[in-house]
């Protein structure tokens, strides 16, 4: 059941959490601390994301389930989590950014360009729509004009930077992690 | 107020000839790129992320549990760039929080769950209340209170917090004391 698969260019720190089913895309930047817990069933994380410190990503079991190989938590590409925030969500788009401290409940499905603001608190399932901005003190929703840009210097910078100073998970393919 | 003792095991701390006292469950990213000055606390489950740029504090600071100092990022027309991290004397940081600051002054207090965005400047004499939410390169005027999401200025601060500071940062290291360990009949 514990099967990992990052790809050749993903950068995953070992300090970091990967439990169950997770496939990390290339050039995605995990740091040290970061959890990704796959429970419910397989985690598949696209290419260049960026998961920080303290983020916890759960693919949550609820009451009665077993593990489903084919109930997937599919994670889009270009997405930037940042320090210490949960997400729980049912599924991942593109293009989104979840602010530092913000907790993104079970069954919300974030689509795409999104920015979940710090602190923030999403606990309603629904299908946001696209381009949406949550901020301040009463998570006030916008519609934003344009998605967020991508952090494509952020991730060649953290992916020249990160191996010096860490040990790296490499995977080259699926096998069996105790 | 005489603050109550605060135990730790003396196991689990390492306490190096500057009189830091550092937990070995914390994360410290390269750590060679990390100065503590002397007298400063660093509980465990803190991060200080040392690999991404110098992160360097000055004497008795104390960071809680869980706290995360981070250098801030800037993105120019050609690449990226951590910028190094600097803090003053007799800071706390509370639980919890995230320090993304560019910089930190000295006698500053930040509560617990606090976020402080990108590259924001808190000057010296400052108070960040529990639960703040910062926005990036906010700057936090000397002697100012800030609160909220986002953080606002709700009072200020009387001329004396440098005192306040000082003494509150040297009484928690002070009292910051190991177990008393039972000898080997198990009596006290």
């Amino acid at each position: 059941m514990n099967k990992l698969k990052i790809a050749s260019s993903a950068v995953v720190c070992v300090e970091s959490k990967l439990k169950g089913t997770v496939s990390v895309g290339s050039m995605t930047v995990i740091h040290p601390k970061a959890s990704v817990i796959a429970e419910a069933g397989p985690i598949i994380i696209g290419e260049n994301n960026i998961i920080e410190e303290q983020v916890v990503i759960m693919h949550r079991l609820k009451d009665g389930e077993e593990w489903d190989e084919s109930r997937v938590l599919k994670i889009g590409s270009n997405n930037v989590f940042e320090v210490g925030c949960v997400v729980n969500a049912s599924a991942i788009g593109d293009h989104n950014v979840i602010e530092a401290k913000s907790y993104v409940g079970e069954g919300i499905e974030i689509t795409n360009g999104c920015i979940i603001g710090a602190g923030c608190q999403l606990t309603v399932p629904e299908k946001l729509q696209d381009n949406s901005v949550f901020s301040g003190s009463s998570c006030s929703l916008s519609i934003a004009p344009d998605r967020p840009p991508a952090q494509t210097l952020q991730l060649e910078f953290l992916s020249k930077v990160l191996p010096n100073y860490h040990h790296l998970k490499k995977v080259k393919k699926p096998e069996q992690v105790n | 107020m005489e603050l109550q003792d605060i135990f730790y095991n003396k196991q689990e701390y390492v306490e190096t000839a500057s009189g830091n006292k550092v937990s070995r469950q914390t994360v410290l990213c390269g750590s060679q790129n990390i100065v503590l000055n002397g007298k400063v606390i660093v509980q465990s489950d803190a991060i200080i992320r040392g690999d991404l740029a110098n992160v360097r504090t000055g004497r008795n600071c104390i960071i809680s549990r869980n706290a995360v100092i981070r250098p801030p990022f800037k993105k120019f027309s050609k690449g990226v760039a951590y910028f190094p991290l600097h803090m003053g004397d007799n800071v706390y940081v509370g639980e919890n929080s995230v320090v993304n600051a560019a910089a930190v002054g000295s006698y500053v207090f930040i509560g617990n769950n606090v976020v402080i965005g990108r590259r924001c400047i808190l000057k010296d004499c400052s108070m960040i209340e529990d639960n703040t939410i910062l926005p990036p390169e906010t700057v936090v005027p000397p002697f100012t209170k800030y609160s909220g999401s986002p953080g606002l200025c709700v009072g200020e601060l009387p001329e004396c917090t440098q005192d306040i500071m000082i003494e509150f940062t040297r009484s928690y290291y002070q009292h910051f004391v190991p177990l008393p360990q039972p000898d080997k009949h198990g009596a006290k």
